[in-house]
């Protein structure tokens, strides 16, 4: 009997390469919240990197063929197939998008991986499974701890919902699923220009002078809406956020001090998932001052 | 070439680059009227001396060696907003892509090293590891490009916090993944893959 049959709802997982490093906090928190709101989660052995900008950037064959490849491992454990990072989520579902639309890139992958490609397993992102699988209302009954009075940029990025064909997850220019999370938890989502603007993202290796403008403007625009912090749902969009912000800071003079969580981070901490599994130390830019002065720690 | 007067025919035109790049796209290049809104959101067009926009244009005009030798496909960030906004549904990020598999295969006169050095760096590690480690990939960049003083100050900071792993137990798949790699390169050897 698989481990994960006690569970109405469960799931295979790809973490991706950032949530086994640099984004560590974000795969604790995953594993905490789905714990505590009892959805299963089984990690797809041996997964291997999709491949993410750099492959398809220069060669979409091998990125079709990586990420068909890792869906066929993923096709050998049960459940939909659970994805945290925004990058690889885009990744995974725009190979089933293009080899579903198009037989000689189909047929080229399976030459290349030697099998066929699994186009009918589910590839969810963890928003779309806490929004939508498990449900706002639900998950509205799961809180112990609203987050009252927490102002938080809810932050998307690029690949959460663009194009809108690949993600199928929100309104490509108008979404609200990650609001409509932060309200079911009791926190108060700010109005503000930056949600969908790019952070400069695969940049931060070899060009970080494309991140302090694009970040510091992402940076800037949640500060003047007022946001206490900022919630992303990718480990790109935060290590350019949250590890870059001093040096952001550094570069414009401006201070933010602005604490950048992942959705699992504030999800676990209203659901009552102790901090110590939520990986809240390992954040740079600290929430400590800003979760004791709302009474959340 | 800049002041050169235009004469817009077939030839001039260049029609097979912009077939090719439309096959490797699988998007229209044909298609654009210049309505601008690519690069009306472009969040990276103040690095690029091309706009999005005028990318397509260059293409349907057939000068598309003034788009591979500069820059701006290399400073696109694969955001998508051009593809999501463009009324003509022509897939600018997927012709980006296209143009710099062009521009890579071709052994790229661009300008742009850098972005080119982490793409390469990047793929091979996916080749010899199976997944990225960070710390090895911004190594191995700061030396190759010979900024060893890049970022110098988030390494102990990450460190201490734990996200940067020392050692990495090697991946079951590397086998598998390898031979992802080299049947590809046999394809294409054979001329049965782009
Ligand atoms: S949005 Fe589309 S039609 Fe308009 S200029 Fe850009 S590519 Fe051309
Ligand atoms: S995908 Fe590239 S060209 Fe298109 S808007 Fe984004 S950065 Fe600009």
């Amino acid at each position: 009997m698989s481990p994960n049959r006690k569970f109405a709802l469960s799931y295979s997982y790809y973490p991706g390469c950032s949530l086994h490093a640099s984004a560590k906090e974000y795969d604790v928190s995953t594993k905490g919240v789905f714990n505590a709101l009892r959805i299963g989660l089984k990690e797809v052995p041996d997964w291997f990197c999709c491949g993410a900008t750099p492959a398809h950037n220069v060669d979409e064959l091998l990125s079709l063929a990586l990420c068909a490849k890792n869906l066929s491992l993923a096709g050998k454990v049960e459940g939909d197939l659970a994805v945290a990072c925004a990058a690889c989520f885009s990744r995974l579902k725009t190979t089933q998008h293009r080899l579903k639309e198009n037989d000689i890139k189909r047929k080229q992958v399976e030459t290349a991986i030697d099998g066929p490609v699994p186009l009918g397993k589910k590839v969810k992102h963890l928003l779309e499974i806490l929004a939508k699988d498990f449900g706002l209302d639900k998950l509205e009954g799961a809180v112990q701890k609203p987050l009252t009075g927490l102002k938080i940029a809810c932050y998307y990025g690029c690949l959460l919902t663009r194009p809108p064909e690949v993600p199928e997850l929100d309104d490509c220019e108008a979404p609200t699923i990650m609001e409509n999370v932060i309200k079911a938890v009791g926190g108060e989502p700010v109005a503000w220009s930056h949600r969908l603007e790019c952070c400069g993202a695969n940049f931060t290796l070899s060009r970080p002078g494309v991140i302090l403008k694009l970040s510091n403007e992402i940076l800037a625009s949640a500060k003047d809406a007022g946001a206490d912090c900022i919630m992303v749902a990718c480990p790109l969009c935060h290590g350019n956020l949250d590890i870059r912000q001093e040096e952001i800071e550094q570069a414009t003079g401006r201070r933010y001090g602005m604490p950048v969580f992942y959705i699992t981070q504030l999800v676990g901490l209203a659901c009552g998932v102790s901090p110590l599994r939520l990986g809240l130390e390992s954040m740079i830019v600290s929430p400590a001052a800003l979760l004791r002065e709302k009474n959340l720690l | 070439m800049k002041n050169a007067k235009m004469h817009l025919s077939t030839e001039t035109m260049n029609l097979g680059f912009v077939k090719k790049v439309e096959a490797l796209s699988g998007s229209s290049v044909r298609r654009c009227f210049q309505c601008g809104k690519c690069s009306a959101g472009c969040p990276m067009r103040s690095f690029m001396e091309h706009p999005p926009n005028r990318i397509v244009r260059l293409l349907q005009l057939g000068q598309w060696e003034r788009v591979l030798a500069g820059r701006s496909i290399w400073y696109c960030a694969s955001c998508e907003t051009c593809s999501t906004r463009c009324p003509n549904k022509v897939d600018l990020a997927a012709i980006m892509d296209a143009l710099r598999k062009l521009s890579w295969d071709a052994a790229g006169p661009s300008k742009e090293s850098y972005v080119q050095l982490a793409n390469r760096l990047f793929m091979e590690n996916i080749r010899t590891y199976g997944r990225q480690y960070e710390m090895r990939l911004a190594a191995v960049f700061n030396m190759k490009s010979g900024q060893f003083l890049k970022d110098l100050m988030l390494g102990p900071k990450l460190i201490t916090k734990g996200k940067l792993k020392m050692f990495h137990a090697k991946n079951q798949n590397v086998g598998e993944i390898e031979r992802i790699f080299s049947r590809i390169e046999e394809m294409r050897k054979k001329g049965e893959a782009p």
